[in-house]
């Protein structure tokens, strides 16, 4: 019974050893097209978290109109704004609060001197901060809140806004295009030489048919030195990922250009990373070797 | 134990390769099966060790309909039947003990019978000695007598050998015979043997079956080559 599980282990760790040359080319498929997805999935998933932070800090500033101050209005404006399909949160900020936000965003005690007796004549409005759940809709929401009586004025940063945002997805929806595509010619690539390594035993199958061994006795082994072929050729790309994101977290201090480009925090994320790479490695070695070995399974009856 | 009834076979490319075959071979038999090249005696062993399947009739092996079985049930049917093959069909990276082995193996033998066993078989091909060895280091006559020991490890009733003694020289092919004979005589194996080596056919005689343009010409109980002059 235990040999039924040990045998075709042991036999897939032969098949490895015994073709070597083969299995080790095959291996080397793996390496390179693991480095490559590796590659772009670290630099995709970096770039699609910054976009979505950026997208989301988006926000529609509402002020309300001076006359419309009181805490029942309020309510209603508040109300009116959230039953806007799309509106993923309303926050409201007092007319103190925005003064001394301002006042705050002086470095210079001077300034926030200068500015102080005005607190007592506030000049600021009472105002909500609008995030939207879609980017692409800011506009269009920012339009139905301004219909809203006792709404002074609505800022969404304009066009500038709404052109950054779409320019995010687009960067987004393109690099998960290519990496989809770049995975499955990874595939092909690597499932067409492990197809090589076992095309050159072709013979063998026959021979092991002719034996009188049933066709999952045979492919066992062939699956397993398949998924081998996968984590052989994985060491290399987990080691450069592993060690090599760590190396430019440190060097780069974490972010790029500016913080808004910040990167995500190596742990544990690489663990992540590392996990996809090898489940892909795993996976990719074991259907290539299970349908090349299915095709020659049938070459002969 | 053989039987095969108004079997055709016509294969998908158009060549027609056997007409209207009816045989009846008996436990513990030895026969021959001659004939020229082309006379479709590579296609009734493929017919017989479920390679292929006929076009027409009924193929009965062991009590086994080879004809009709699925793919997948194939090669469990061949364990009741050893096939021997002129390119002897050894798995190259496996040595002489993990090739007889194996037959072995993929029956779930435990380890141990395993062990015994193709002792046992080698010694009756007479190769105690070369359990280490790769197939590619022993002479054409030794590997012949592996791949008998293979095909016999786990005692089939019926030995197919498409021509054992193809690719050997008079002297060796004496010996794979009379080791056939041996088997034939002390395991009481039917062996079903295609040849187109007539020196052999006439020195050790047996039942003859003759095959021509993909019909049989003569099935002949006290052996011998009858020449046909067309």
């Amino acid at each position: 019974m235990i040999s039924r599980i040990w045998r075709p282990i042991r036999d897939g760790f032969k098949g490895f050893v015994r073709h070597g040359a083969m299995a080790l080319s095959s291996s080397v498929a793996v390496t390179i097209t693991l480095i490559i997805i590796g590659i772009f999935g670290v630099f995709m998933t970096n770039v699609s978290r910054f976009t979505e932070g950026l997208e989301q800090s988006v926000q529609i500033s509402v002020k309300v109109d001076y006359d419309y101050e009181a805490a029942s209005e309020e309510d209603r404006i508040s109300l009116a704004i959230a039953g806007i399909p799309g509106v993923r949160a309303v926050n409201y900020s007092s007319k103190a609060d925005e003064f001394e936000y301002y006042i705050n965003s002086f470095n210079d005690e001077k300034m926030k001197e200068a500015y102080a007796p005005f607190r007592d004549d506030n000049p600021m409005h009472d105002a909500f901060y609008v995030e939207v759940s879609d980017g692409t809709q800011l506009e269009n929401i920012a339009a139905q809140i301004e219909k809203i009586e006792g709404v002074e004025e609505v800022n969404f940063g304009g066009l500038s806004a709404v052109k950054m945002v779409a320019a995010m997805r687009s960067i987004r929806l393109g690099g998960t295009v290519l990496a989809l595509a770049l995975s499955l010619l990874a595939i092909f690539l690597i499932q067409n030489t492990i197809k090589l390594t076992i095309m050159a035993r072709a013979d063998e199958i026959a021979i092991m048919r002719n034996v009188g061994a049933r066709n999952s006795y045979i492919r066992s082994p062939f699956v397993i030195e398949g998924m081998i072929i996968g984590i052989v050729g994985a060491l290399i790309p987990i080691a450069m990922i592993f060690f090599g994101y760590r190396y430019l977290y440190e060097i780069t201090g974490g972010y790029v250009i500016s913080r808004m480009f910040s990167l995500i925090e190596p742990f544990p994320y690489i663990w992540q990373v590392c996990g996809v790479l090898l489940a892909i490695s795993i996976l990719v070695g074991l259907i290539g070797s299970f349908l090349s070995v299915n095709k020659y399974l049938r070459w002969k009856r | 134990m053989i039987e095969c009834t108004h079997v055709y076979k016509k294969y998908k490319k158009g060549v027609n390769a056997l007409f209207d075959i009816n045989l009846k071979i008996d436990q513990g038999e030895f026969v021959y099966i001659i004939g020229p090249t082309g006379s479709g005696k590579s296609t009734l062993i493929k017919l017989l060790d479920g390679e292929e399947i006929p076009t027409k009739g009924d193929v009965y092996v062991v009590g086994i309909d080879v004809g009709r079985l699925r793919h997948s049930k194939v090669p469990i049917y061949r364990r009741n039947i050893g096939v021997v093959f002129q390119d002897f069909r050894l798995l190259p990276s496996k040595t002489v003990f993990e090739n007889i082995a194996y037959a072995l193996e993929v029956i779930n033998m435990s380890s141990d019978l395993i062990r015994r066993r193709v002792r046992e078989v080698m010694n009756l091909v007479g190769l105690d000695d070369k359990g280490n060895a790769l197939p590619g280091e022993l002479s054409g006559g030794q590997q012949q007598r592996v791949a008998i020991a293979r095909a016999i490890a786990n005692r089939p009733k019926v030995l197919i050998a498409d021509e054992p003694t193809g690719n050997l020289d008079p002297a060796m092919s004496d010996e794979i015979m009379t080791l056939l004979e041996k088997i034939n005589r002390e395991y009481g194996t039917t062996i079903l043997m295609v040849t187109h080596d007539l020196a052999l056919v006439n020195k050790h005689r047996k039942r003859t079956i003759a095959l021509e343009h993909g019909h049989i010409t003569a099935d002949l109980k006290e052996g011998g080559y009858v020449q046909h002059d067309q």
